[in-house]
């Protein structure tokens, strides 16, 4: 305790007022007023310890430092008199790795990441042990799918472009990646991630991955579906090929909505390689489906999401109320798409899906000639500008369902006609020259996770009369079609628990003798 | 001494030591039993350490109860069996005492007190079954 100096703070230099420091010189004693530090003991629990105690002696001339070691007696009948636990009262000091201890040491805090609880890889506290076919499992957003030893493995390229097996697939995160492998002809059947084995030995708990398709390509890249085979091909060497190498592998998941997975299928890609062949590139991907509903692609969950194709739909003919919307790939909401000759009657129909929060505009030229007949015009121009098959209704939130009708919004048209009135008695014929569709949202839900709810959507279809020509002449006049979101969300509005009320009853038969 | 026409071999410093072991017993049992509580509050008291020290104390008060019954009744039915019984019963609390006086975990003063108290009397106990037992034997 004598050499213990809590106020020693400067390494090799005296610290101002420290009485206890070993750096100090007898005049540098002298220059201190007070000792920072007067007594230096051990637990105070103890019943009898050794105690330092520094003092300043300013009577003498010049002052000088005082150092006594003392016994310092703890006078309670509860003072500890001895202990057998060493790290009670000191420090105890982590063990160095030694080349002998070395081992022990790994097995007990080695493990993949710094954590307060040492978990290995492969070994997962939460998943129950061997799989009940009862039990099921329910994910979250991002959670490792696991299987029976380990995770699901979706091989990816980590750092460099080479596959790394140790990839988990996480729930409900749609993953496509690409990466190499090495192989070789002569090692090809003992490279493990060149085998369909590989990839479905591992069963995720109680689904058993299946095999949903396989697809072999030839040397010169050309697919063929084999039909109706399900059986396991092996890698084979055969002279100076081999066959039946894994290029490509797709999972598709089936889960519930309470988040246990109930199907896994994959589909493969098997190939062929040459004695030349160093590497090849495979390709994974994984994609998971809600059991029960048709696979649409969400936009959104629930929000739109910035740059996902804003869904529409149409409401089916004939029904007297609303069941169901049908939404295919023809009822998207698109727009013209500029071509590059600009001729709008030559445009092929070629339409831009609307990308939700992305402002678009395009056009196209229109050339009028003389004799040019305006009805059919007017057509021509109104299918380039809507398409084929504009939508009626938009999914007012990213993963609005079909089902749910109150979900859609529909479509409002308006008519802007340029039209002179000096001659109403006269009326020409219009022939539409812009489209512009706006979509209004606002920001949904909470504060801190605001969704965006498409909440009106308008088509405004704006017409010009068209003049007739003199022969000979021609006019170009452009044709434009624009998509514009605008934001209308209200400004946030806290929102506050209700005031806890206080809930007294009397019991039933509080009043007994007299009631 | 005659009575009821009888010698009495009995020993009546050991009765009486036996009546107040009893009491004294019960008071140190709990007391201990408050200071470990005291401790592992007080302290950091790992439970690797905490088990140990107090089984070999609910160990002793288990002893104690056969020690003290065996102990009156040899004494005073003047049979040397249940004596030596409880003279073996003694030794084994007198290891346990002295274990609760070294090596526990935390020992505080007052531990030592109380266990030195309790150590003085299995001594003196044990003297005076040895001269009951040598007395009744001859």
């Amino acid at each position: 305790v004598a050499r213990l100096c809590v106020c020693d703070l400067l390494v090799a230099q005296c610290d101002a007022n420290c009485c206890c420091d070993p750096d100090c010189s007898p005049e540098e004693f002298s220059l201190f007023t007070t000792c920072s530090v007067p007594v230096v003991v051990g637990d105070s629990h103890l019943c009898r310890q050794k105690a330092a105690v520094y003092s300043l002696d300013v009577e003498a001339n010049p002052p000088e430092r005082i150092f006594q070691l003392v016994d310092q007696v703890n006078p309670s009948i509860f003072c500890i008199h001895a202990t057998n636990y060493k790290q009670a009262l000191y420090l105890n000091s982590p063990e160095m790795p030694t080349a002998e201890n070395f081992d022990r040491l790994l097995s007990e805090f080695g493990g993949a990441a710094f954590s307060a609880e040492p978990e290995g890889w492969s070994v997962d506290t939460e998943a129950p042990d061997p799989p009940d076919a009862n039990e099921t499992h329910s994910y979250q957003y991002g959670a490792p799918v696991q299987t029976e030893d380990a995770f699901l493995r979706l091989p990816s390229p980590v750092v460099s472009s080479w596959c790394s097996d140790a990839n988990p697939a996480g729930f409900l995160v749609n993953q496509a990646t690409k990466c190499i492998r090495s192989v070789s002809v002569e090692k090809c059947d003992s490279i493990q991630g060149l085998s369909m084995l590989f990839y479905i030995n591992s069963s995720i708990l109680a689904v058993n991955v299946t095999v949903q398709s396989i697809v072999v390509q030839s040397l010169d890249g050309m697919r063929t579906l084999l039909e109706g085979d399900d059986v396991l091909r092996l890698p084979l060497a055969l002279d100076e090929l081999c066959l039946n190498i894994v290029l490509g592998v797709s999972y598709h998941i089936t889960y519930t909505d309470t988040g246990a997975i109930t199907e896994a299928a994959a589909a493969f890609v098997l190939g062929t390689i040459t004695k030349e062949a160093l590497s090849v590139q495979q390709s994974f991907q994984i994609s998971f489906t809600q059991a029960n509903t048709k696979p649409v692609p969400l936009s959104g969950n629930p929000g739109y999401v910035v740059g996902l194709p804003v869904r529409a739909g149409f409401r089916p003919q004939g029904y007297p109320f609303l069941v169901e919307f049908l939404t295919n790939k023809h009822s998207q909401l698109s727009i013209l798409q500029s071509t590059a000759s600009q001729d709008c009657l030559a445009a092929q129909g070629a339409r831009a899906p609307v990308l939700f929060g992305y402002n678009m505009i395009s056009g196209c030229k229109l050339r009028i000639t003389a004799g040019m007949k305006c009805q059919p015009l007017a057509q021509t121009l109104l299918d380039v500008l809507k398409g084929q098959s504009f939508p009626e209704y938009v999914a007012s939130f990213g993963n609005s369902q079909a089902q749910d009708v109150l979900d859609w919004v529909p479509i409002t048209h308006l008519h802007i006609s340029e039209q002179r009135f000096s001659n109403p008695l006269q009326s020409l014929c219009q022939i539409p020259v812009a489209l512009g569709i706006e979509v209004k949202w606002t920001k949904y839900g909470s504060l801190v996770n605001p969704q965006a709810r498409i909440v009106n959507v308008t088509a405004t279809l704006s017409t010009s009369t068209l003049k007739q020509l003199p022969p000979g002449r021609e006019k170009i006049i452009p044709v434009t079609s624009s998509v514009v979101f605008t934001d209308i969300s209200s400004p946030a509005e806290p929102g506050y628990k209700a005031w806890p009320t206080i809930n007294i009853k009397l019991p039933f038969d509080f009043f007994y003798p007299f009631v | 001494r005659i009575l009821n026409n009888s010698f009495q071999l009995s020993s009546l410093p050991l009765q009486i030591l036996f009546y107040v072991n009893g009491i004294y017993s019960i008071f140190y049992f709990l007391a201990t039993l408050a200071m470990i509580v005291y401790k592992s509050q007080v302290f950091s008291y790992p439970d690797d350490f905490l088990v140990p020290d107090l089984a070999v104390l609910f160990l002793m008060a288990i002893l104690e109860v056969p020690r003290l019954y065996l102990g009156c009744k040899g004494n005073l039915m003047e049979e040397e069996v249940p004596l030596g019984l409880s003279l073996g019963f003694t030794v084994g609390s007198v290891v346990l005492c002295v274990y609760l006086l070294a090596w526990q975990t935390y020992i505080l003063w007052a531990d030592v007190v109380l266990n030195a108290v309790l150590l003085c009397a299995y001594g003196l106990e044990s003297g005076l079954k040895v001269t009951a037992i040598a007395a009744f034997v001859s």
